[in-house]
């Protein structure tokens, strides 16, 4: 084999090379090298046997196990993300790509790879982080940012409401600009279920509200509003009887604490 | 960029780690610890904006999957993938209308070294440019043009006159 020339790239017909006769097999010979390749193979059974057999390799590798690209990936995949030395992952909402786009979503929005273990003073309650995880999980999410929209508002209370096993309520910030958008049902750590609550203002911007209702007597001491944040996401929470809310988002500190007060006065029960 | 985006990598992904180990179940978790890897060196992936052609996320992600395969070959001492131990083990769970000729060359397929096996799959099956492969492995287009054509005549060999794959002699034609 010469090594002037990248495979692939040109043919000379007096010196049709290994490397030529495997560009000829997948295909990446322009039309004219191709037939150069094809002319001298036609003068030469033994290397035009031995290309068909290469050819029907090609052909037969390319079926084996076809069936695989039509099958959804095994649920088995997705709960060993949950094994504890990926602490982050472990509360995330299931899905194994749920935490591939939180890779692109701490990606997007912190700049460090310290980002795993610092992310949200580990005083903020376990349901606070998993507020921030499923925020950034979701927020970027352009086609599927809600599982049910917000035009299914009772639908979506009910669901959610049945779900978590207590009365959920929806706050309206629309006088505050936001609109909700709609929400869905996430797990617990526990495989409890949890909800959040999507909001989005005129320019797009967007808030999550993150319920988590605990079991009879297992609830933590009721809590007024407390802060925490990392980099430019914050969230206030709170704990009202058995439910605990956090508010997520990136918007000045100021304008999420009377959100979240606003969210306090609709829903405390 | 989207949740959908990673979705679409998955199940090629399952199919390149299930030629490539041979085992539906060593493919799965190794699938399964490549997208952890990713979800955890997120933030070093930085794309080949020069690469003209090919997916790069998808690139990335096979060759994350070449390291963590590499480590496991080591890890089991399959000393440049003698997998015959797996050849002979491997169970005939197929539904009984797979055409004889497609086993045929599932087993002749892990009769290969792995190094050999890996560009071979890579260049048809994940049809990736011979660039493209030299990038995801990390060695020079000259080594996968030996590896490709070495893989291929001992696929042929293999093959020919439906001889019985010899893994410990792959280039012996048989009798």
């Amino acid at each position: 084999m010469s090594e002037t020339r990248p495979p692939g790239t040109s043919v000379d017909p007096a010196n049709v090379r290994e490397e030529d006769l495997h560009a000829f097999v997948d295909g990446r010979l322009a039309p004219s090298a191709a037939a150069a390749v094809a002319a001298w193979l036609s003068a030469r059974p033994e290397a035009a046997a031995r290309v068909a057999a290469w050819q029907s390799q090609r052909a037969g590798l390319q079926s084996l196990h076809v069936g695989l690209l039509n099958e959804s990936a095994p649920l088995a995949m997705t709960s060993d993300l949950r094994r504890p030395r990926h602490q982050w992952f472990a509360g995330l909402a299931a899905s194994l790509l749920a935490g591939v786009a939180l890779g692109w979503a701490l990606h997007a929005n912190t700049s460090g790879a310290s980002r795993e273990a610092g992310l949200f003073a580990h005083s903020a309650p376990v349901f606070v982080r998993d507020a921030a995880a499923a925020h950034a999980v979701y927020v970027p999410e352009r086609r599927h940012p809600v599982e049910v929209g917000a035009s299914e508002q009772e639908h979506l209370l009910q669901w959610l409401s049945k779900r978590l096993g207590a009365p959920l309520r929806a706050p309206d910030f629309r006088t505050e600009g936001y609109e909700l958008v709609g929400g869905r049902l996430l797990p617990g750590r526990s495989g409890e279920a949890r909800a959040q609550f999507m909001y989005q203002s005129g320019a797009g911007e967007r808030l999550t509200l993150y319920i988590s209702v605990f079991p009879e007597g297992a609830a933590p001491a009721p809590a007024s509003f407390s802060y925490a944040h990392e980099g430019d996401l914050q969230s206030f929470y709170w704990i009202d009887g058995r439910q605990g809310c956090a508010l997520t988002g990136t918007v000045p500190r100021e304008k999420l604490a009377a959100l979240a007060r606003k969210a306090y006065e609709q829903t405390a029960s | 960029m989207g949740i959908e985006e990673a979705i679409a990598h998955i199940p090629r992904l399952r199919r390149y780690a299930r030629l490539l180990t041979g085992d539906a179940a060593r493919a799965d978790d190794l699938v399964q610890d490549t997208l952890e890897r990713a979800c955890r060196k997120w933030s070093l992936w930085r794309p080949h904006v020069a690469s003209r052609s090919g997916d790069p996320l998808r690139g990335w992600l096979l060759t994350l999957m070449h390291h963590l395969h590499l480590n496991q070959r080591r890890d089991y001492r399959y000393d440049d993938g003698h997998d015959e131990i797996d050849v002979l083990n491997e169970p005939q769970h197929e539904p009984l209308a797979v055409a004889a000729d497609r086993l045929d060359l599932e087993r002749a397929l892990q009769g290969l070294p792995a190094s050999q096996r890996e560009v071979l799959l890579l260049v048809t099956v994940e049809d990736l440019s011979y660039a493209e492969v030299a990038r995801v492995l990390d060695i020079p287009i000259g080594t996968v043009m030996s590896r490709l054509s070495r893989a291929r005549e001992h696929l042929r060999l293999s093959m020919s006159g439906a001889a019985p794959v010899a893994p410990r002699t792959p280039l012996k034609v048989v009798k």
